[in-house]
């Protein structure tokens, strides 16, 4: 019994309050049409009613995937019509088989106006449970732009906060204070890197759009920084075509990529490591790369989260229409690509 | 005859030279015997070199600075490097080890340098517990689950970051690894992930589905004792297996 107790879910004191006052409704419609009394129709109405009610409840909660649910659930309120004017009649002591003779006139016009009622009742709870469940869908919706809107808002903090390490600040700071000692030309060149990369990546500094061209710049002085302080253990290359130096690029992604290929890639990996920043544009699609020859990636080692920035904030720009993807170097390290849109070459125009 | 013999630790050639030639000018009897670029070779240098005290710099790849202290214990004095003192001020100023950072202050080198002298002649103190607190804070858990999926695509690996996974399900003799921008197939079975994957995150939720808790969106009941899982990023559902509905009854 109470492995089938969820049948009976929804049969709440509202529906069968519900139920009553329908039936004394229709009871008070059609009594004229009757010699019988009141009482004596809402006997009947209410075994009627209640008996299509529970055969309702149980219809709506039964899960079969050949029925649609609301053709069980009028199915049961034409069974629960027929059944229910039976009931009646054994509860005013009449015998069955008078029910089907002399009766049945009756019967049939009790049983009929059961279903009338009946379906006109449910389908005022099927239309009302739609609307529910339409309500429900668009607030989920509602919700799921809110969270997706959560996010962009997130992403955009995130971008907005620090992105200069203090570690990456103060060890540049000592090269140069080393440098100016023994080397000023060296000194004065690895200044300017930093102030370059200062520039485009403190947030104040930052204007809302930017180009290629600028990340690049960006990119290679962060780059440049590091070739000094990490000493042979570094290289990089740079090739991206000058005519696409124009194309909106979102701002912050190619650094953090660079930044990863540094720490996740060569840095780990004590011997010498190259990295190479490509672009390239083809199908109506800018797509930029970055690739390092470091350790790769460790299936149990984190840093993902950089990464699952850059993809809510691409998500955001650009829908589905934009994708970041991670792959493995040959024979060792990590591609990381961006693809964007580009939009159509007016932009050359200059 | 040098007062004493010093080993410096940094991964940044240009900054072992600085802290060198700053040593050399405001401790001129310290002979520098030594430089390396990570802690790796600890017990060899310890060994051939016979220092009396380490400059380490925290941040070094392979192995870094509180590593490298651990390892070497009482055997030697040691003095932190780092440029950026997240924790470090605060643990170092209860006086146990001194620390210095980059870039170089003539003074508080000079200061340092005071310091050492003084404790040279002691024995170096114990740092295993400071060490141990420290390196606990430092160095967040290391990752014990998996983080990342490979998969190949024709003759590339794609990467995917495990958060990125929407489910994994067994497909006969693959696995489809489901995220929002498609899907992929590897070898590694459903019990196999099961073992690797945080199981805080991901569920099994049937013999052949392991979901990742953070795309689902809701949980209905289905057919039989089953339940559905419907997913943000997929128009998928995914089946619940009775032996598994527990796991979303209400609390």
């Amino acid at each position: 019994m109470i492995a089938h107790a969820h049948l009976l879910e929804g049969l709440t004191v509202r529906r069968v309050l519900y139920v009553t006052a329908i039936c004394a409704a229709a009871v008070g419609a059609v009594v004229w049409i009757f010699l019988n009394t009141y009482l004596d129709l809402l006997v009947t109405a209410l075994c009627v009613g209640y008996t299509s009610m529970i055969l309702f409840t149980i219809a709506g909660n039964v899960r079969t995937a050949r029925v649609p649910r609301e053709a069980m659930q009028m199915l049961a309120v034409v069974a629960g019509s027929v059944l229910g004017t039976l009931l009646a009649g054994l509860v005013k002591g009449r015998s069955l088989s008078g029910m089907f003779t002399e009766r049945l006139s009756g019967v049939a016009i009790s049983m009929g106006l059961g279903i009338g009622f009946g379906c006109v009742a449910v389908a005022a709870v099927i239309l009302r449970e739609k609307s529910a469940r339409d309500q429900a869908r668009i607030s989920r919706a509602e919700s799921e732009r809110h969270r997706l809107e959560k996010n962009v808002l997130e992403a955009r903090l995130q971008l907005m906060q620090a992105q200069v390490e203090p570690h990456f600040l103060f060890n540049t700071l000592a090269n140069v204070q080393h440098l100016v000692e023994t080397d000023p030309g060296a000194a004065s060149g690895m200044l300017e890197s930093l102030i370059q990369y200062l520039r485009a990546a403190l947030p104040q500094m930052r204007e809302g759009t930017t180009n290629l061209g600028r990340e690049i710049d960006m990119a290679q002085a962060f780059l440049e920084i590091h070739r000094v302080r990490m000493g042979s253990r570094m290289q990089f290359a740079i090739d991206v075509p000058a005519g696409l130096r124009e194309r909106p690029f979102p701002p912050m992604m190619l650094i953090s990529l660079v930044e990863n290929a540094v720490k996740h890639g060569v840095d780990p990996c004590c011997e010498c490591g190259m990295i190479t920043l490509r672009a390239a544009e083809s199908d109506g699609r800018l797509r930029v790369e970055v690739s390092d020859t470091g350790e790769g990636i460790v299936p149990k080692k984190g840093g993902g989260v950089g990464l699952s920035n850059i993809r809510e904030r691409l998500h955001a720009l650009y829908g589905d229409d934009a994708r970041l993807t991670l792959e493995e170097n040959a024979p060792h390290g990590v591609v990381a690509s961006i693809e964007v849109p580009a939009p159509a070459a007016v932009a050359v125009a200059a | 005859m040098s007062e004493a013999r010093a080993v410096i630790a940094d991964d940044e050639p240009l900054l072992r030279a600085q802290l060198r030639s700053r040593l050399a000018r405001a401790w001129p009897e310290l002979e520098v015997v030594h430089e390396m670029e990570n802690g790796r070779d600890i017990e060899r240098v310890l060994e051939a070199h016979k220092p009396d005290l380490f400059f380490l710099d925290i941040h070094m790849p392979g192995m870094g600075g509180l590593e490298a202290a651990q390892a070497i214990g009482a055997r030697a004095h040691v003095v932190f490097v780092t440029a950026y003192d997240e924790y470090a001020v605060e643990a170092f100023e209860r006086g146990a080890v001194d620390y210095v950072l980059k870039p170089f202050n003539e003074l508080r080198l000079a200061k340092t340098v005071q310091r050492l002298r003084e404790r040279l002649g002691s024995r170096p103190p114990e740092l295993e517990s400071l060490m141990e607190s420290l390196a606990a804070r430092l160095a967040p858990a290391r990752a014990e689950h998996l983080r990342w999926i490979k998969a190949s695509m024709g003759s590339n690996v794609r990467l995917i970051p495990v958060e990125e996974v929407l489910f994994f399900q067994s497909d006969e003799k693959y696995t489809r690894v489901v995220t929002r921008e498609g899907e992929s197939l590897i070898r590694k079975p459903i019990r196999e992930l099961l073992e690797e994957l945080d199981p805080a995150k991901f569920w099994q939720v049937h013999r052949a589905t392991i979901v990742n808790v953070d795309h689902i969106a809701s949980v209905k009941r289905g057919l039989k004792d089953q339940a559905e899982i419907a997913l943000r990023g997929s128009e998928e559902t995914l089946v619940v297996s009775r032996a598994f509905t527990h796991l979303f009854k209400q609390m």
